[in-house]
């Protein structure tokens, strides 16, 4: 694994955990969704301070070399964090459809459903 | 037995107000709910000056949610069946009863008002991808549904709950394959239906794709997971 990686994976991750950091800070990220960044920051940060992770895990998986290693854990949790957003944003939809029908019958229950004239 | 006919509405100001008009005057006895799906052209504003009963989606929500809300209202208001019927004039109000009448003479969960029983049918493209459901259904329930796509269906009170409540229980093709195989009794019903009388349907030619793989998708894998 190069220094250069090594330095853009230490630079990159202190670099995430700072502007996860500012968006707790300025209240746009809850804690309990901010979690996944920082752990994932973490993990780059290992890596790259330990390298002798990388090269245990490609020989144990026959990588030609271990950057390949810290790739392939980087595009994994990329596609966790998205396969989870997709299943979040369903989970919204179903939620906004929810309160939609509520709201419309709600609001015939109440009469006041004939004030949309324009 | 108290029938709700769901009548969801996007846009569809030109054909909306002949259709409740045709259902009203055909079936007197059949309440009527228009679901206006947060359209943006004039269908709120004749929802009101007829007087429809109506309720409005504050948003733009899909056919699916449409009909859930039609759903949680019959269930609210304790019908007995409820039977969707689109607001384009293509499903003719006539069959309602006939559909009523099966549902409980024979005991159905679920009717559906068939074009392919009255010896029509969709054609080209559009009637192969019916065809193709009908298959993978008849395969993986037993049961044959000759018009899978059919709009206009009815569902008794157990199905109105069910509808009501799941998650992901659109009013198509795969939730009836789930039922059946969740025990659900279905018949279809010989019918005739008219070319749409305006608007554009919620089908065009792209979505038609992503639907027919979200159908068969559902019905060949998720079917056996939900």
């Amino acid at each position: 694994m190069s220094i250069v990686l090594r330095i853009a994976l230490i630079l990159g991750a202190l670099f995430a955990l700072s502007i996860v950091v500012r968006k707790v800070r300025k209240s746009k990220i809850r804690i309990a969704d901010s979690v996944y960044w920082v752990c994932a920051a973490v993990l780059l940060l290992i890596l790259a301070i330990f390298p002798g992770i990388a090269y245990f895990f490609s020989d144990l998986l026959g990588f030609l070399s271990p950057s390949n290693f810290v790739f392939l854990v980087v595009i994994a949790l990329i596609l966790l964090k998205l396969f989870n957003l997709a299943c979040e944003v369903s989970r919204l939809t179903d939620k906004v459809e929810q309160l939609s029908q509520e709201v419309a019958l709600s609001k015939k229950e109440f009469g006041d459903n004939l004030q949309n004239k324009r | 037995m108290r029938v709700l006919a769901i009548v969801p509405a996007y846009n569809e100001e030109e054909c909306l107000a002949n259709t409740v008009r045709e259902l009203t005057s055909t079936c007197p006895d059949v309440d009527y709910l228009v679901v206006n799906d947060g359209s943006s052209d004039a269908t709120p504003r004749i929802c009101d000056e007829l007087a429809l009963n109506h309720i409005d989606l504050p948003v733009n929500c899909g056919l699916t949610s449409a009909v859930k809300a039609g759903m949680k209202y019959a269930l609210r208001h304790g019908y007995d069946a409820a039977v969707q019927i689109d607001s384009d004039g293509q499903h003719i109000p006539e069959y309602i009863p006939t559909m009523a009448k099966t549902l409980e003479d024979e005991g159905a969960d679920i009717v559906i008002a068939s074009r392919n029983l009255a010896g029509g049918g969709a054609v080209g493209a559009r009637g192969a991808g019916a065809k193709l459901i009908t298959a993978i259904i008849h395969q993986t329930t037993g049961a044959t549904i000759t018009d899978p796509t059919s709009g206009m269906r009815m569902y008794n009170r157990a199905m109105i709950e069910r509808l009501a409540r799941g998650f992901d229980l659109a009013p198509e093709p795969d939730t009836i394959a789930l039922l059946i195989r969740r025990g659900a009794k279905v018949i279809e019903v010989p019918a005739k239906m008219r070319e749409r009388q305006g608007g554009t349907s919620y089908l065009h030619f792209m979505s038609s794709i992503s639907y027919m793989a979200r159908t068969c998708l559902s019905i060949l894998l998720f079917q056996w997971f939900r």
